[in-house]
């Protein structure tokens, strides 16, 4: 069988990329400009700046992605891109990109739902099978998503209010680490111990989560200690929060897993990196005894490699988009 | 000599192939949000429509700004990844050349483009098309102030500004534009940017901290 080749490219929030995989499974090139150092003057992603960086970028990470793969656009079979969701100004550059690449050079183009380029980026490690529940944990997602195939996405439940990675984020901002601060929260987190009270959120039987109680209690919490003149231990805040907020994600993992009797489970996104839930999602894997999927770090956050893998699996499914495709700020997986 | 121009940069999208002085296709349509939608897909439907090849083409004029941010990211995307990907020579010019030059009306030339709270992108040009004042983000009564030595000026605008004097509406005479610039000198497409002319509400508000 002749050898499939996608270009995918990426650029939804600060980071401009572009990948080619061969065959869905397997990386040739990947190239990733990270905007980190500009945000982090700002304390988050300015959507502005952002896209500014991406329109300064975008030909020249093409450009290094081909050259590093060897290749050529004549090499290249389709090109995937990442239509949403995310920031709309963002999302255009690569969009434009993309539908200009296709036109110019005759390749069918590929519209790639973020989450789903989140969840095959686990197809880069081993094949997908199926039935799976995809635990999709990042800065803008949490949600349970059971697969009966491939692009076949029935979401179980998501959060009602912040997403665990925004949650790790404002709680990080509490305790003055700078940002990007989740990961740093997560590192502080295996150094203290859980000795502060938190309450687990929304203990109840449905799939969804919230986050945001969770948040003003951190806050509450913080605020409570400085009025009575306590100092507040950061390592082990981190250590409690992230005992509580790890906790609410694989009850209802266990809960998803059990109900719909589960045997892969594929943790997806930015949050997929944070050592606390790869961790307890390897406790509950010996416990329940399914198999489980975690994608190396470099996958995790957002890159053009999830992307291209993803638009493989939607070319082979006869999925296209004519040069009408426009970039969603929102959009429902599917 | 095949010349793609592209112009993105307001509410309009301004497009032509022009080939040795004749304009072969062109698309000027309001398309407001839905710029990223259209633009290129018309594109796409000029070289359909007079069956020319994207190879073909031999030259980019792109307009880099002032105007609308997000639009002038879409026609700079679009122009820099042809340019790159297929190796054609490409140049950038401003939406207010573009304007001067497509009034033809013999007097000062003071293109102006709405940029909200009093302000205006804005510059201005003789009769002889040479530049007084270079594109700036300015308030518009120090532009008023700029146009009291100038004794017979013309405002091209498309927006509701309130600059004091006559104006006359825009409407981009592209073949004019392209010839104008046949002779402008090419820029590497890694290089092709935006100018703005203003700093985003973030970096302002920190340069005032």
């Amino acid at each position: 069988m002749k050898d499939t080749y996608i270009l995918g490219i990426e650029s939804s929030c600060d980071e401009t990329s572009a990948s080619i995989v061969k065959n869905g499974r397997e990386e040739i090139a990947t190239v990733i400009s990270s905007q980190i150092d500009i945000h982090k003057d700002f304390g988050g992603v300015v959507p502005e700046i952002a896209s500014r960086n991406h329109v300064k970028n975008v030909t020249l990470v093409l450009e290094e992605c081909l050259d590093k793969a060897n290749m050529t656009m004549d090499d290249i079979d389709a090109i995937a891109i990442t239509y949403g969701p995310g920031l709309i100004g963002s999302l255009l550059i690569g969009l434009e990109a993309a539908k200009t690449l296709a036109f110019i050079h005759n390749k069918p183009l590929i519209p790639v739902h973020h989450i789903a380029g989140h969840i095959y980026a686990n197809s880069l490690v081993k094949e997908l099978t199926f039935p799976l529940l995809a635990v999709v944990v990042s800065g803008g997602h949490t949600e349970l998503i059971e697969m009966k195939d491939h692009y076949d996405f029935n979401k179980l439940g998501g959060t009602l209010d912040d997403a665990i990675g925004e949650c790790y984020d404002k709680v990080a901002r509490v305790i003055n680490l700078e940002y990007p601060g989740g990961p740093k929260l997560d590192k502080l987190a295996h150094i203290g111990k859980p000795t502060y009270r938190l309450p687990i959120p929304l203990k109840d039987d449905s799939y969804n989560f919230s986050f945001s109680g969770l948040k003003s209690a951190v806050i509450n919490l913080a605020h409570n200690e400085e009025q009575r003149g306590r100092e507040l231990n950061k390592e082990d805040l981190a250590a409690s929060f992230q005992e509580v907020a790890i906790k609410s994600i694989t009850n209802k993992v266990k809960k998803a897993v059990i109900d719909k009797n589960i045997k892969t489970v594929i943790v997806a996104g930015g949050v997929a990196a944070n050592q606390g839930l790869r961790e307890e999602m390897e406790k509950l894997r010996d416990e329940l005894g399914f198999d489980l999927s975690i994608p190396p770090m470099k996958y995790c956050t957002d890159n053009g490699t999830m992307i291209a893998a993803a638009g493989y699996y939607a070319y082979k499914l006869g999925r296209r988009a004519d040069y009408y495709l426009n970039s969603a700020s929102s959009t429902k997986l599917n | 000599m095949k010349t793609l121009y592209i112009d993105t940069s307001s509410n309009y999208l301004y497009t032509a192939i022009v080939e040795d002085n004749n304009l072969i296709a062109e698309v000027k349509k309001e398309y407001g949000h839905e710029l990223s939608k259209y633009a290129l897909p018309d594109i796409v439907g000029m070289f359909e429509s007079t069956n020319t090849e994207p190879k073909s083409i031999e030259r980019i004029i792109v307009v880099n700004g002032p105007g609308s941010f997000t639009g002038i990211r879409i026609g700079i995307t679009i122009a820099k990844t042809y340019a790159w990907s297929l190796n054609i020579p490409i140049t950038t010019i401003t939406s207010l050349e573009a304007m001067m030059l497509s009034c033809k009306v013999n007097k000062y030339y003071v293109p102006a483009i709405d940029a909200r709270r009093g302000y205006v992108f804005s510059a201005i040009y003789s009769d002889k098309k040479e530049q007084i004042l270079a594109p700036c983000h300015i308030k518009i009564e120090d532009l008023e102030q700029k146009l009291k030595d100038i004794d017979d000026y013309i405002i091209v605008t498309n927006d509701e500004v309130e600059i004091t004097g006559e104006k006359t509406s825009y409407d981009p005479d592209i073949r004019l534009i392209v010839d104008y610039f046949k002779d402008k000198e090419n820029i590497n497409p890694h290089a092709v940017n935006p100018d703005y002319l203003k700093l985003t509400e973030a970096e302002e508000s920190k340069l005032n901290d």
